[in-house]
């Protein structure tokens, strides 16, 4: 609501809070108090006053951002669910890039397939030498089924532990 | 891109865009690390809580509504918080740790009594109460209307009002040996 009357006690008030500056007084009361200063010499000493303390604020101190300061904040950005980040126009798929995703869509065969042979000879190589280290103990079938049925407990507790999800405390999600 | 609104950006960093990101970054750093230097009056501190800030804005991207607020008034809301927050914490700021200007620097004479200058202004407002600091920080030098002002703070206008008469008439004392000294150098 526009404030039409405008004493010199309200602007002085005004000037007291706010400054000479009459952009940043209370814009309902701005026209008024304009208006004022336009036909009052003891309004304008008002206004002059607060203006040598107005620029002496303007004095203080700026701050400037570190060479850093705006890299630190980029990288605790929040990234794309894929994780890749998503920004239009940015990603320029390469020709080779381009055949290998058209032929293979949902990525190369070769990640797949190169566990799949991994884990094929981690097998091998852990059978091959638990059985030899059977017979340098001269240990029998059931031995060993015995044994392994005491350690089962903690076998679980260790699996249950690898394959338990990781809780992150995420606080700053509050 | 450029001429996206905030929301608009805002919406596109829950994507993960860092194009948005970086914009984001462009139009507002610059701002909350002057409101955060003139509330605490240390440039690592102000640095620490800009960053803080925008972990703010990362964090709550995917939540923000557009039109329930203005985002920048809501980014001088968390910054002015994060400063009141860390100055109750830290308590009473010790204006005497305001380094003082290097005895031999080699700027020219009427630099150095400008920085000095400077230093006794950032010391009058480091003096101020944190709340009054706040209502002249967010006025005089970011440009906040009384209303917002009000809205940042959460208080009424009337008492950001209040804040400003007490806090500029403080300063008005603490400074009055400097205007007089300036006033008679520059014949203001």
């Amino acid at each position: 609501m526009v404030k039409n009357d405008m004493t010199l006690a309200r602007l002085s008030e005004l000037v007291g809070a706010y400054g000479a500056s009459a952009v940043r007084w209370p814009e309902a009361e701005r026209v008024a108090a304009e208006a004022l200063l336009a036909g009052s010499a003891d309004a304008r000493a008002l206004v002059a006053e607060a203006r040598e303390l107005d620029l002496l604020l303007d004095m203080a101190p700026s701050a400037t951002a570190s060479s850093d300061l705006a890299a630190r904040i980029m990288a605790a950005r929040p990234r794309a669910a894929s994780g890749r980040i998503v920004s239009a126009g940015r990603e320029r798929p390469g020709l080779w890039r381009a055949i290998a995703r058209l032929v293979w869509p949902y990525g190369s065969p070769a990640f797949p397939a190169g566990a799949l042979a991994a884990s094929i000879m981690l097998g091998v190589t852990f059978g091959a030498s638990f059985s030899s280290s059977i017979a340098a103990f001269g240990l029998t079938t059931t031995q060993v089924a015995d044994s392994a049925a005491t350690a089962t407990g903690s076998g679980e507790q260790l699996v249950s532990l690898a394959l338990a999800e990781n809780d992150y405390p995420e606080d700053w999600k509050q | 891109m450029n001429d996206a609104s905030d929301d608009e950006l805002v919406a596109r960093v829950a994507l993960g865009d860092e194009a948005a990101c970086r914009l984001l970054v462009d139009r507002h750093l610059t701002r909350m690390l002057a409101l955060a230097r003139r509330m605490l009056g240390s440039q690592a501190d102000a640095e620490e809580v800009a960053q803080e800030v925008f972990l703010r804005v990362w964090t709550h991207a995917s939540r923000w509504e557009p039109g329930r607020a203005q985002f920048g008034t809501w980014l001088h809301r968390v910054a002015t918080n994060l400063c009141l927050d860390r100055l109750r914490r830290h308590g009473t700021e010790d204006i005497d740790s305001i380094p003082e200007p290097q005895s031999d620097d080699p700027t020219p004479h009427e630099e150095l009594e400008r920085s000095d200058l400077a230093r006794q202004v950032d010391r009058a407002l480091q003096a101020l109460p944190a709340r009054q600091r706040a209502a002249v920080t967010l006025t005089h030098y970011q440009g906040l209307s009384n209303i917002e002002a009000a809205e940042t703070l959460g208080i009424s206008v009337e008492a950001v009002e209040s804040l400003l008469g007490r806090a500029r008439r403080q300063l008005r004392a603490a400074l009055a040996t400097e205007r007089d000294e300036w006033l008679r150098k520059t014949g203001v």
